[in-house]
């Protein structure tokens, strides 16, 4: 018996060995095979098999991972050379996965050259681009703003406010009512930025489209500009009740449970938030707006930025296959399934895409140019986000005050690439 | 006399390559970025001497998390063994469905720890199901993992909670080797169970109590999947432990050599307590026994 089990043990081996071998060179060889990281899941998907009918014949390996996974896996391929020939890339800089990051030790294709990279618009190009060149494919856009449970509003017989003012008011009578006016999770960290970047668009940004040239040129700072006030507003807003208790023990996952469900009457979030409410109520209608940060309506921002995008590997085993891949991407077709399936906005005015009603505010505001990139997008390091994170959160718990926060990350804007 | 000759060193000579290809090298090329600035993607990168290791004796962040690790590490160390104890001496009493019991306490730690961190998560949430036991007894409830005065407790109880029984089955196995004549005899001399516990059960317990220890401070300094899991090191850096730092600062920040460096520190903590401990004991086990 034991030899029998030590016959199958080997043979087993034996053919691990030989079909590893196997799938390593067909993905070297021929040019019908191509690899695509990804963190789209749910979306990318659709694209691959759209892509995989118009191409009969052609094999996609593709992975999907969450986004921590995915930054830490991408780094550690592209450093030992076993990287997939597509991938997400993020746009901007400030996360381990950006353009600036990967395209800077030449691990990207220049896709300069492709039809679609001289269309993008300007805000898109600023974060698709590395010196000049492009090298990510954007191909949807995501903005931030309070995303309304309408059946939940309808039932409070409150309305939407539309100025500073008239949204402290609504947080405290929701607050009165039972049903806080914003869900907010920020047991998880990254979430701690958002309603920040919705203030600061209109505080910040909306007061001076510069404030990031100035930022960078030593002009100003985080703790000596409008920062401040947007700082302030974010903690009176907590101190008016206009989120739920406890928001440090409430992870991401629970805040879209409680919007969902109506237990607060919406979420302060991006658009890609919708799809997430509605898998948890599938009969509920989500609608975003603005989140009022003044009590001049006509001033408001709204933070869009262009989502992850994909890069090609600049030693893709297949880059023929690959950049074919990226052009039905950025086709009108592969945008408007991406687009759908993500519930954001197409990067290129002519793709078309069903936009969901509830996001009707948002493209009104990217197409009267009422918006500002996400604001980490442009900052020199990693590290400034996460001390951002991290000191929001510290903030919240009493262990730091708002001006050490943003002292700290003028500290580390300084510190540089 | 032949039997207790040792044998011959190369004997041991296949193991040692494999391991030295498995574990030392490739340790030692890690260990050489420790003194680098890479940030893990760019080729290019220069050496820098011990500007890491002087970097982190200048980071709070890091120095915090050193104190957490600690602190954590003595926590775990004395409760989880200080329950298991009393569960083993619990179980090994002449109880009704003791076996019953054993395996039930026992059953915790077969989980994956990053299962139970994210069950705690949601049992600790602010309305979750502790919150709303203590609502029955109208006891207001706490923000257990979003308060940084209670946050390192939550980890410290939910690691307990999962290897306490652990420790138990360790403990029992120990008790179990413990000669019912002397006990007995000593009953019968008329010394009460805490005499006969502290005389008699205690030395013979010895080996136990050395593995005990061992495992938990190892586990309690390099603790990281139920942190993680739990707070994420938050709120701020109120749970941070070297290991999540070590994490953060690799695949959030791009920081490779820094966090390499603080992985050094780690080893060298590691590798002193454990050394230490293991003296402290193995002379009081040869002088209990």
């Amino acid at each position: 018996m034991r030899k029998v089990l030590a016959a199958v043990a080997v043979v087993s081996l034996l053919t691990a060995c030989s079909s590893g071998t196997n799938s390593a060179s067909s993905s070297g060889g021929d040019n019908q095979t191509l690899t695509i990281a990804s963190v789209d899941q749910g979306s990318i998907e659709k694209v691959v098999d759209a892509f995989k009918a118009a191409n009969p014949g052609v094999t996609i390996n593709l992975s999907t991972s969450g986004a921590d996974q995915y930054q830490q896996q991408i780094r550690t391929q592209l450093a030992s050379g076993t990287a997939p020939d597509v991938m997400t890339v993020w746009p901007g800089n400030g996360n381990p996965g950006a353009t600036y990051v990967i395209a800077k030790p030449g691990y990207l294709l220049d896709l300069s050259d492709q039809p679609w990279a001289g269309q993008l618009p300007d805000a898109f190009k600023k974060v698709a681009q590395y010196e000049g060149k492009t090298y990510n494919a954007v191909f949807g856009l995501n903005g931030i703003g309070a995303v309304y449970n309408d059946e939940a509003l309808t039932k409070s017989g409150l309305t939407a406010p539309g100025t500073w003012t008239e949204l402290l008011t609504f947080c405290k009578a929701a607050a009165g009512k039972g049903t806080p006016a914003f869900a907010l999770g920020i047991q998880d960290n990254w979430v701690t930025q958002i309603a920040l970047y919705a203030l600061t668009a209109t505080t910040v940004y909306g007061a001076d489209k510069d404030f990031d040239t100035k930022l960078a040129a030593g002009q100003t700072t985080f703790a000596g500009s409008a920062w401040t006030t947007a700082m302030a507003k974010y903690q009176e807003m907590n101190t008016a009740g206009c989120f739920q208790k406890d928001p440090l023990g409430t992870s991401y996952e629970s805040s879209q449970t409680l919007a969902a469900t109506g237990k607060t009457l919406g979420i302060i979030q991006g658009n890609w938030i919708i799809g997430l409410l509605k898998g948890k109520n599938p009969n509920g209608k989500f609608t975003m707006k603005a989140l009022p940060a003044t009590d001049n309506a006509a001033e408001f921002v709204m933070p869009a930025a262009a989502g992850a995008g994909y890069g090609v590997n600049a030693k893709a085993k297949n880059s023929e296959l690959a950049l074919k891949f990226i052009t039905f991407v950025m086709s009108p077709e592969g945008m408007k399934i991406f687009n759908e399936a993500q519930g954001s906005l197409p990067t290129l005015p002519d793709a078309g895409s069903a936009v969901d009603p509830g996001l009707a505010e948002l493209s009104t505001f990217v197409k009267d140019n009422r918006t500002v990139p996400f604001m980490d997008q442009l900052w020199p390091n990693a590290k400034v986000q996460q001390t951002m994170l991290s000191g929001l959160q510290e903030v919240f718990s009493d262990q730091a005050t708002a001006a050490d926060v943003l002292k700290d990350m003028d500290t580390d804007y300084k510190a540089g690439s | 006399m032949t039997r207790t000759r040792t044998a011959p060193w190369w004997f041991a000579l296949p193991a040692l390559t494999l391991f030295a290809f498995v574990v030392l090298i490739p340790s030692a090329r890690g260990v050489y970025y420790a003194f680098t600035d890479w940030d893990g993607l760019d080729p290019a990168f220069t050496l820098i001497g011990l500007d890491n290791f002087t970097a982190i004796t200048d980071d709070p962040d890091a120095l915090q998390a050193v104190w957490h690790t600690l602190l954590i590490a003595v926590a775990i160390t004395v409760i989880q063994n200080g329950i298991g104890l009393l569960l083993a001496l619990g179980v090994n009493s002449a109880i009704k469905s003791r076996n019953f019991l054993r395996v039930l306490l026992f059953a915790p730690a077969v989980v994956t720890p990053i299962v139970t961190a994210y069950l705690w998560r949601n049992l600790l949430g602010p309305d979750g199901a502790v919150n709303s036991l203590l609502a029955l007894f109208c006891i207001a409830g706490k923000n257990w993992l979003g308060d940084p005065d209670l946050a390192l407790w939550m980890i410290v109880l939910v690691v307990v909670w999962q290897f306490a029984g652990y420790s138990m089955v360790i403990f029992v196995a120990g008790l179990q080797s413990v000669p019912k004549e002397i006990y007995e005899a000593a009953a019968i001399d008329g010394s009460g169970p805490v005499r006969r516990f502290w005389s008699i059960v205690r030395p013979l317990l010895a080996p136990a109590i050395t593995i005990n220890l061992m495992l938990s401070i190892i586990g309690g300094i390099k603790l990281f999947d139920q942190v993680y899991a739990l707070t994420g090191g938050g709120p701020g850096h109120a749970t941070d432990t070297i290991s999540t730092l070590i994490y953060k600062d690799a695949f959030t920040l791009g920081e490779f050599g820094y966090s390499i460096a603080l992985a050094v520190v780690l080893t060298i903590i590691v590798a002193i307590a454990s050394a230490g401990q293991y003296t402290v004991l193995s002379r009081n086990e040869r002088a209990a026994s």
